[in-house]
């Protein structure tokens, strides 16, 4: 997960420092930090008491801490340039001291350079947590403080004559190697001009765009921001002690601001540092989420992801490529969102995507996290994913096959209005025509004729009862007209076997009647023909939201759903309204047949 | 009169009924000109299809129910494509009397068809015998009617039609002493208290055989 090398950040390749460079870091570190206090020492106190061992130490300490917090942060957290800026400041605050030297070249190079330490520490705040600083405000700042600290010191060198000490330095001369017009005035303007440019305005504004950030986060983001607060708090004292003693001279306070501040700086790569390490934490989480996933359902991704992102508001929208769309688990369409209070991830897998993990802007801040996380879940997405895939069809499925069904049922209904209507009606008025001519009195009277006529009508009148038949098995009128409970009626009442009824007596949506009374039909149809049974029984209730249907008869049993075709069809078109058929037919003991199914109203 | 929305029976009908001595006074197309015609000319008889326009279910037969509440005068007999028990029951209520429900195609035979039309128009009952047969064949688990002899059991269908013991003898061409000797023996083994007239009659047979 770590050496992922789709993590990139601002286009380089972050490596995780190899063991002996690490080490090297380390000794360098604490060499420059010997140096640094002998520099001190050694060039500050030459005309008496100026700086004292212990306070030559504690910054010392300070860069060290730096370098400590850079060195783990950088090697937990390889790809996030974080550690490599508390690193770099680190070294800075080191080579910072060299300024003190009394030595012309390395007065000259560490004097331009010494500021570079804060512009650095600034700059690794800023790019806390993600290693980038994305804010366009936050951006100018640092590029601002770049500009600052690299230019103003070395014009400051052009005028410096040593005529007078320097801000912050003991009063002994040093020689510029950049001197092109001596001018105490424009040192002293230049010197004091940075520390109100640098400490007064932009460590204002620095203060301002941490506490904004801080203003505007999720709270979970505000937990990983905490340490931010810190590092407004450590600038502030820095810049009160740079304002403060710049103009005023050493009063009592000098002392106390002095250890605050190296508190707070010491304090600060640590936070910084103890954040990363925490969110590299949540990342080993993900260690525990490829276990838990294993075991995981479908629909517990959501969350375990959630649980290992430590964003409860987490929601998982799966990829289906046939629709070319989002939804979530249940299929149904999920838009995602853009911008605003939700960052979203998508996962991809060649390509193609797999799923968007909708989540909190603030896991925007540890793409490896989500990244890391979306790889382990990705298996168990895929899956969820043909899920949510599959119940999308089936639902379409589903309602295709009402729709089916219905349509069949108005068809059916159709042909039953057209053979009564047309038809038989026809028939019925051609008959009537021709018993009339049968009926007309005087010349016509011809037997034979008479004869023909009366074998028409009849064939008429048999025709007309066969339609009537056929209209019948097609589709009842009286279920149209009359409802379930008329229609079972109708078909008991025209059984060859006694049936009792205990039917409902309220209209059902058409399909629903209609099902029940085709469930009806061909049970009792088949207890006729097979069950030598003596009575049968029909019920039809409520329950549950759905209408039950069940014949009953006390045959012979033995019958099961894969005999015949009927009840296969019946199956089928029950379960196309998405109910069930079961069937208890035990050898012996009748067949008790039950229709469930489901009715909106 | 006649409301009929095929034309071809609608006008066969009336001329069955011209040459037989009715007089037809209205023949209509729809329910709505049905009542509208009923409330003109009080006919005698109003025979009603029960599937007409607009909706083709049973406007008909809802509006011979109106027919039947508002004007008790006036008869109504009910032709349909389809006939149901069920749907006898309902549109004959309890009020036997001027009131016909018969298949379309009784009409075809002419003779049969005008003694129930004049039966109804007499404040006389006529039933299809397909209803009656829904009724009288049903089978129950304990069937009274198996106790019956099948002269008795047709007996009591064509009572359950409507028809009158001089109706049965000649249906059945035997003597209205021996229509008498049936009907008293059915009434006793279905235990049916004796009805004072024809319309009691049908309502004790038909209430006896829906139950």
């Amino acid at each position: 997960m770590c050496d992922d090398p789709r993590v990139s950040v601002t286009g380089w390749i972050v490596d995780t420092p190899t063991k002996p460079a690490r080490l090297a870091i380390a000794l360098a570190g604490l060499g420059l930090g010997v140096i640094a206090y002998r520099v001190q020492i050694d060039n500050l106190n030459i005309l008496g008491p100026f700086t004292t061992p212990t306070r030559a130490w504690a910054i010392v300490a300070v860069a060290w801490a730096f370098l400590f917090a850079g060195l783990v942060a950088w090697t937990r957290r390889p790809g996030n340039l974080v550690g490599p800026l508390m690193l770099a400041a680190g070294f800075a605050l080191l080579l910072r001291q060299l300024r003190y030297s009394h030595d012309p070249l390395l007065f000259t190079v560490f004097f331009v350079l010494g500021e570079l330490a804060y512009a650095l520490v600034g700059h690794s705040v800023l790019a806390y947590p993600s290693g980038r600083v994305t804010d366009r405000a936050e951006r100018a700042l640092v590029k601002v403080g770049y500009a600052t600290v690299l230019t103003v010191p070395l014009v400051t060198l052009f005028f410096y004559d040593a005529s007078k000490p320097l801000l912050f330095f003991d009063p002994t001369p040093r020689q510029s190697e950049l001197l092109v017009s001596g001018s105490a005035q424009m040192v002293e303007l230049l010197q004091k001009g940075l520390v109100i440019w640098l400490y007064g305005v932009l460590a204002t504004l620095f203060i301002v765009l941490i506490l904004r950030r801080l203003a505007s986060a999720t709270p979970r983001a505000r937990r990983m921001l905490a340490p931010l607060l810190l590092a407004a708090i450590a600038i502030a004292l820095r810049a009160v002690f740079e304002c403060v003693f710049t103009f005023v001279d050493r009063p009592f306070a000098y002392d106390y601001v002095f250890w605050w501040q190296i508190v707070g700086f010491i304090a600060l790569p640590l936070a910084l540092m103890a954040g990363l390490v925490r969110a590299r934490l949540a990342q080993a989480t993900v260690g525990d989420l490829v276990l838990e996933l294993e075991t995981t359902q479908p629909h517990g991704i959501r969350d375990a992801l959630a649980r290992a992102l430590g964003d409860p508001t987490l929601e998982v929208a799966f990829w289906l490529p046939e629709r070319r769309e989002f939804a979530d688990s249940a299929g149904r369409p999920v838009e995602l969102p853009e911008g605003g209070r939700r960052a979203v991830t998508k996962l991809d897998q060649d390509g193609e995507p797999v799923a968007a993990l909708i989540h909190d802007p603030s896991l925007l801040d540890e793409p490896e996290l989500v990244r890391a996380a979306g790889a382990a879940a990705r298996l168990a997405l895929q899956n969820a994913r043909l899920q949510a895939e599959m119940r999308a069809q089936l639902q379409k499925v589903q309602e295709s096959r009402g729709r089916i069904v219905a349509a069949a049922d108005e068809e059916r209904r159709r042909i039953e209005r057209d053979l009564h209507d047309g038809a038989q009606q026809r028939l019925v008025a051609l008959a009537l025509q021709l018993r009339l001519a049968q009926r007309r009195p005087g010349e016509h009277a011809d037997p034979e004729v008479d004869r023909l006529l009366e074998a028409a009508v009849d064939e008429l009148q048999a025709a007309v009862n066969e339609l009537r038949e056929l209209a019948r098995g097609v589709h009842p009128a009286i279920l149209t007209e009359e409802g379930l409970a008329a229609a079972l009626d109708s078909l008991a009442s025209r059984s060859p076997l006694p049936v009792s009824l205990e039917v409902l007596d309220a209209r059902l949506p058409p399909e629903v009647e209609a099902t029940a009374y085709f469930v009806a039909c061909e049970a009792l149809a088949n207890v006729v023909k097979h069950a030598e049974a003596s009575k049968a029984a029909i019920s039809a209730w409520r329950q549950n939201g759905s209408l039950m249907i069940e014949v009953e008869d006390d045959g012979i049993g033995g019958a099961r759903t894969e005999d015949g075709s009927g009840l296969r069809g019946l199956t089928d078109r029950v379960e196309a309204l998405g109910g069930r058929l079961t069937i208890q037919s035990p050898v012996g003991g009748g067949t008790r047949l039950v229709g469930e199914i489901p009715c909106a109203s | 009169m006649i409301a009929e929305d095929s034309v071809l029976l609608r006008e066969g009908l009336a001329r069955v009924l011209g040459e037989s001595g009715f007089e037809v006074v209205a023949q209509v197309g729809d329910a709505t000109e049905l009542r509208r015609a009923v409330r003109r000319t009080k006919p005698d008889v109003a025979i009603v299809d029960v599937r007409m326009p607009p909706t083709q279910t049973d406007e008909g037969a809802q509006a011979a129910k109106e027919i039947r509440a508002e004007h008790p005068e006036v008869a109504v007999l009910v032709l349909s494509n389809v006939v149901e028990a069920r749907v006898a029951l309902e549109l004959f209520s309890e009020r036997p009397e001027g009131f016909g429900y018969l298949l379309k195609d009784r009409v075809l035979e002419i003779d049969d068809f005008l003694e129930s039309v004049r039966r109804v128009a007499g404040g006389g009952t006529a039933i299809d015998p397909d209803v009656v047969i829904q009724l009288v064949g049903r089978r129950r688990v304990h069937d009274p009617l198996e106790e019956l002899t099948p002269r008795e059991r047709e007996v009591l269908g064509l009572m359950a039609e409507g028809r009158s013991n001089r109706g049965i003898c000649e249906k059945l061409f035997v003597s209205p002493k021996t229509v008498e000797t049936h009907v008293n023996s059915i009434f006793l083994k279905l235990d049916l208290a004796p009805a004072p007239d024809d319309h009691r009659r049908v309502l004790a047979v038909l209430a006896f055989l829906r139950s």
